[in-house]
């Protein structure tokens, strides 16, 4: 599945129609005109978002173009980047991302392995059970965990209100099915002699698992990582509902609850602080988009 | 005018009694009991830069000279940040000590906090009294639960264009409301308001008052209605929807959006003030933060700007004032010490400071605070802030929907009730069918 | 089938190794068991329990001491805002899901076309939106969208267009959060159909082509029914996350104007956490549940079909 995703090299199909190559020459010309068509409307915002932070607040009051900038300045970069709050928010954004990444993958691939290849009672009616899970959205929980955090600080005198922690616990249940269900699929994917052999030579379970399934499947572990991160790193929801003080909030609420500032307004820096938080995720991606797609196409490929 | 007459000389009291009184009720709270201790305090994070620091350094100041341990926290009200926070440690009977309250939090969660009836006794004698709006929210059943907060607190009296004014309308508003001196408004009635919208609409330059769901929205509607005498229920908690006086004033709104920009419905706090700064219009419903982003970011706009009163209805002329409070809770653990640094906060030099600091956006709510240095010199234009907090009582100042029960009222002004009410009827639903969609909401709002 | 292999290395041994044979099957189901522990101990107590929960919740009145059946629902079905948000939320889900599915379609049309060494870079850059995260975008489109700011009047202006209120009246308001969602969205459809493209096998292409089938015919007569399931799958899928959708509602235009853009998910946060009605809150995201599970049961019929054939 990896490898369909991960292929490059289509069939060059010019050569394949010699005979109506003029036709082929036309259908191109359109094809790249519609593209940079829809790249335009794909890339408009990120594109004026960068425009816009590049602005000060006087130029943007000003009636000049708003889609050029006149008098471009760092400012707004500096400004947020020698903030204290914009700094706390990235690193709880990023301390909740790496934790719930790692915790989601443990879980998961233990998980999937022993879906995939430990049939037991029930473990079919499992698998389906966990895809379903990632069916229900997080807005239809979050009502009742609110009230649940007020039960848990009854009974333990924990709190798990406005605490950058409690989305450790919650994100893995918006990253875990989906996870799972990627690993089932490619642990499925690898031939089962390989873990018989595995199995008959003396191997554990768990030697099977580190030993063969892992590296094989590291594609699909990489798909299914980039997709948790991306996930905890959106997550806006919970966090909204879930915490309140300045340095226990994650980037995409603190960007909006901070730099968003009722009557004051300050659009440089919002934009700045917003492409400044799409920027992890971007450049994991600039990096490792084969990888992405596969983990996006998982589930598709197979059908 | 004997009320001229009377200010100057409780001023002078003031001045004399300042430094007495500091001592007289900041002290007998925690010297005599547990001098030091730890105090957490969540202070409302600013909109004016800069102005988190008065608060923050007169609160070291309190702790240094009383030996107090303090964190101090400045929470956001963005996104209901603030209002969750409260909410939060409400529930959780932990949190800061002393909190920023919103205009309406005080009655919600009074069962929560600590009656400082004592420090507000004290304050009211040295700084005078306060208005029935600042008793109504931070009062519960006659008991002081909260002491009214000079930062946050506002009134969003109309802020227009001296030029466009004139040009448009023909209306001098520097003239009607002249800097250091009374206002000569007894034409700026509603009336007048209205034909002015027109003029402005028609020059090219509208009025910008939105009818969305925010506070702005819900502020500028409340006083119109109030102006009219319209009250959606009354003070019993009977709906009164079907009435004369708010039909009159749904008829007005009729006739005054027709002159407003068409997505007025969608608008929130912050994009009046962008239609101001941006030149757009003649004339928003907003404290000075406008003002202070246009000296920063568009400072020819700036320089024509004006603050000044509400134009008068059929049953007087009303301002739209919403005071915030601060107040500790039951749990706090160290009252003594917290009761001592709310009544510092509210000394005549810690609330000229706070004054200053935000460039005359805060406000105190005690009746001889009125006329301090940084309005009368504000600017430029030199005087704009002048009449920003009412110093000749000229207007009522009303928070909108009362005389309504609070868990009633606030939902009215949370919601936007009135807003959409005037944007429905607006937009051509006939008055009964809006009334009855009103009935409707204000029974879901009575849900317990 | 694993557990088939072990059984049949296991039958040639002699009777005294049956036990551990056993054993070896305890310890197998054992160590499943334990690695699935954590999977089932956050989906049951951080889904399932909250999921039944929240329908307890519903029953209770606004401060929740008292049980009052379903009388939540019935104040619910007697508010206009409410069949305002079923309306809204079915229109928002429909709308949407069918214009991200022709986009993403037609742009993975387009992507397969052009030579497959440019074909990465288009891919890549035609991706993005998908890879913000969406409250960030949006952030971006508000700015674009802003009724004294707004980039797009400034562009219209210069054609001589009236300025637009993107997000002022009820009707501007439903398609602009309608077209943030697509510009979101759109590109998972895209990358799912090049997928499903790149799997159609070209003979079939050539065969239809020597038998003089315009591109039309081509893709009605074979990409279509060959990515059928891929189409259906990826549609219910989005249908169901654009349904729940919250992010772009909430940042864009919070439900306004006049509640004429709120979905479930944002007026259930509006009840339920800021005006402190927990149970009303609940009631009205429970109404995301029949439709939910109709995708999903679709879903699952189609997942079915892969566990066959995996």
């Amino acid at each position: 599945m990896a490898d369909t995703a991960l292929a490059t090299g289509a069939p060059t199909r010019a050569l394949k129609y010699g005979s109506i190559a003029k036709d082929r020459r036309w259908a191109l010309r359109l094809s790249y005109f519609f593209l940079t068509l829809f790249a335009i409307f794909f890339l408009m915002p990120p594109i004026y978002m960068f425009i816009t932070s590049l602005k000060t607040s006087a130029e943007i009051s000003a009636e000049t173009n708003p889609w050029w900038v006149f008098n471009p300045t760092l400012a707004n970069y500096i400004e947020l980047l020698t903030q204290d709050t914009y700094l706390i928010f990235f690193r709880n954004s990023a301390m909740v991302s790496v934790i719930v990444v790692t915790i989601s993958m443990l879980i998961s691939v233990f998980a999937a392995f022993a879906l995939a290849r430990m049939r037991f009672w029930g473990s079919t009616l499992l698998a389906t059970g966990v895809f379903l899970t990632y069916l229900i959205p997080e807005t239809l929980l979050f009502i009742p965990l609110f009230k649940m955090m007020a039960m848990v600080r009854d009974a333990t005198g924990i709190e798990l209100m406005n605490n950058w922690w409690t989305m450790i616990i919650l994100y893995p249940t918006l990253t875990v099915p989906f996870c799972t269900w990627i690993m089932i699929g490619y642990f499925a994917s690898i031939p089962k002699e390989l873990d018989e052999a595995a199995l008959i030579d003396g191997a554990t379970w768990i030697q099977t698992l580190t030993k063969i399934f892992i590296p094989v499947a590291l594609p699909g572990i990489i798909a299914a990582t980039i997709f948790a991160f991306t996930v905890s790193w959106a997550q806006f929801l919970y966090p909204l509902a879930f915490t309140t003080s300045t340095d226990q909030l994650v980037l995409p609420v603190g960007i909006i609850t901070t730099l968003i500032k009722g009557d004051v307004f300050n659009w440089g820096q919002i934009m700045t602080g917003a492409l400044l938080g799409a920027a992890p995720p971007l450049i994991i991606y600039a990096f490792l988009m084969d990888y992405y797609i596969a983990g996006l196409t998982a589930g598709a490929t197979k059908g | 005018m004997s009320k001229r007459a009377s200010k100057l000389s409780r001023r002078r009291f003031i001045a004399n009694t300042a430094l007495a009184s500091t001592a007289l009720i900041a002290a007998p709270y925690v010297r005599g009991a547990n001098a030091a201790g730890k105090l957490s305090i969540g202070f409302w994070d600013h909109w004016v830069p800069g102005a988190n620091d008065a608060t923050k350094q007169l609160a070291t100041e309190w702790a240094a000279k009383e030996k107090v341990d303090i964190q101090i926290d400045h929470i956001t009200s963005q996104a209901n940040k603030l209002r969750l926070t409260a909410s939060a440690e409400a529930q959780a009977g932990a949190g800061h000590d002393i909190l920023h309250f919103g205009s309406w939090w005080v009655n919600e969660m009074a069962d929560k906090l600590e009656p400082v009836d004592d420090v507000m006794a004290a304050l009211i004698k040295l700084n005078g009294a306060v208005n029935p709006t600042v008793r109504y929210l931070g009062q519960k059943d006659g008991k002081w639960m909260a002491v009214p907060a000079t930062t946050g607190s506002q009134i969003k009296g109309p802020c227009s264009r001296i030029d466009l004014m004139k040009q448009h309308a023909g209306i001098d508003v520097q003239a009607m409301y002249p800097a250091g001196g009374p206002p000569k408004a007894d034409n700026w009635t509603l009336e007048t308001f209205l034909k002015a919208a027109e003029a402005c609409h028609k020059g090219g330059h509208p009025f910008g008052i939105g009818l969305g769901v925010t506070a702005d929205s819900s502020d500028t509607i409340g006083a119109l209605f109030h102006a009219f005498g319209a009250a959606l229920v009354d003070a019993k908690g009977n709906i009164t929807a079907k009435s004369d006086p708010v039909r009159q004033s749904l008829d007005y709104y009729k006739q005054l959006m027709a002159f407003l920009p068409q997505d007025v419905s969608a608008w929130d706090d912050a994009t009046n003030n962008k239609w101001l700064v941006a030149g757009k219009g003649a004339m928003i419903m907003n404290p000075p933060s406008a003002w202070a982003v246009a000296k920063r970011d568009a400072p020819k706009v700036a320089e024509q700007l004006w603050t000044h009163g509400f134009p008068s209805g059929p049953k007087g002329r009303f301002a739209p004032f919403t005071p915030t409070f601060w107040a500790t809770w039951k749990f706090s653990k160290n009252k003594p010490a917290a009761k001592s640094l709310l009544a510092y906060l509210s000394q005549p030099a810690a609330v000229e400071k706070m004054v200053a600091a935000s460039n005359g956006f805060d406000l105190p709510s005690f009746a001889n605070m009125t006329e301090l240095k940084t309005w009368a010199e504000e600017g430029p234009p030199k005087g704009t802030l002048y009449h920003y907090p009412n110093p000749h009582n000229h207007q009522i100042l009303s928070v909108a929907a009362t005389p309504a029960p609070h868990a009633i009222a606030v939902q009215i002004y949370t919601h936007g009730l009135m807003c959409k009410l005037a944007v429905r009827h607006f937009q051509g639903e006939a008055m009964e069918k809006t009334l009855d969609y009103a009935v409707k909401e204000l029974e879901g709002y009575m849900r317990t | 089938m694993a557990d088939v292999t072990i059984t049949r290395t296991g039958l040639p041994a002699e009777a005294g190794q049956v036990s551990s044979l056993q054993r070896l099957m305890r310890r197998k189901s054992t160590i499943a068991f334990i690695m699935t522990l954590p999977l089932l101990l956050v989906i049951f107590t951080l889904v399932a329990y909250p999921a039944f929960y929240s329908l307890h919740l519903a029953t209770l009145n606004k401060s929740m001491v008292r049980f009052v059946g379903l009388g939540n629902f019935e104040f619910l079905f007697g508010r206009e805002t409410f069949w305002l948000v079923v309306y809204q939320s079915c229109l928002f889900a429909v709308t949407a899901v069918i214009f991200k599915a022709i986009i993403g379609f037609t742009v993975a049309h387009f992507v397969h076309n052009i030579p497959s060494k440019g074909q990465r870079k288009w891919r890549g850059m035609l991706l993005v939106p998908w890879v913000i995260p969406p409250a960030m975008s949006t952030l971006a489109w508000l700015w674009l969208f802003d009724p004294s700011y707004s980039a797009f009047n400034w562009l219209l202006a210069h054609v001589g267009v009236a300025p637009v209120s993107w997000t002022g009246n009820t009707h501007w308001a439903r398609f602009s959060v309608i077209l943030v969602n697509i510009w979101v969205g759109a590109p998972f459809f895209m990358i799912m159909y090049l997928a499903a493209l790149k799997s159609v096998p070209e003979q079939l292409y050539e065969a239809s082509e020597i038998d003089g089938a315009n591109w039309w015919q081509r893709i009605w007569y074979i990409t279509l029914p060959m990515m059928r399931n891929i189409i259906s799958i990826t549609a219910l899928f989005s249908l169901i996350v654009t349904f729940a959708n919250f992010d772009i509602v909430r940042v864009l235009t919070g439900g306004g104007p006049l509640d004429s853009t709120h979905l479930f998910a944002t007026w259930a946060f509006r009840v339920g956490i800021e005006s402190g009605d927990i149970p009303l809150g609940a009631c009205v995201s429970l109404f995301m549940v029949p439709i939910l599970a109709v995708a999903a049961t679709l879903i699952l019929r189609d997942i079915g079909k892969r566990g066959n054939e995996a």
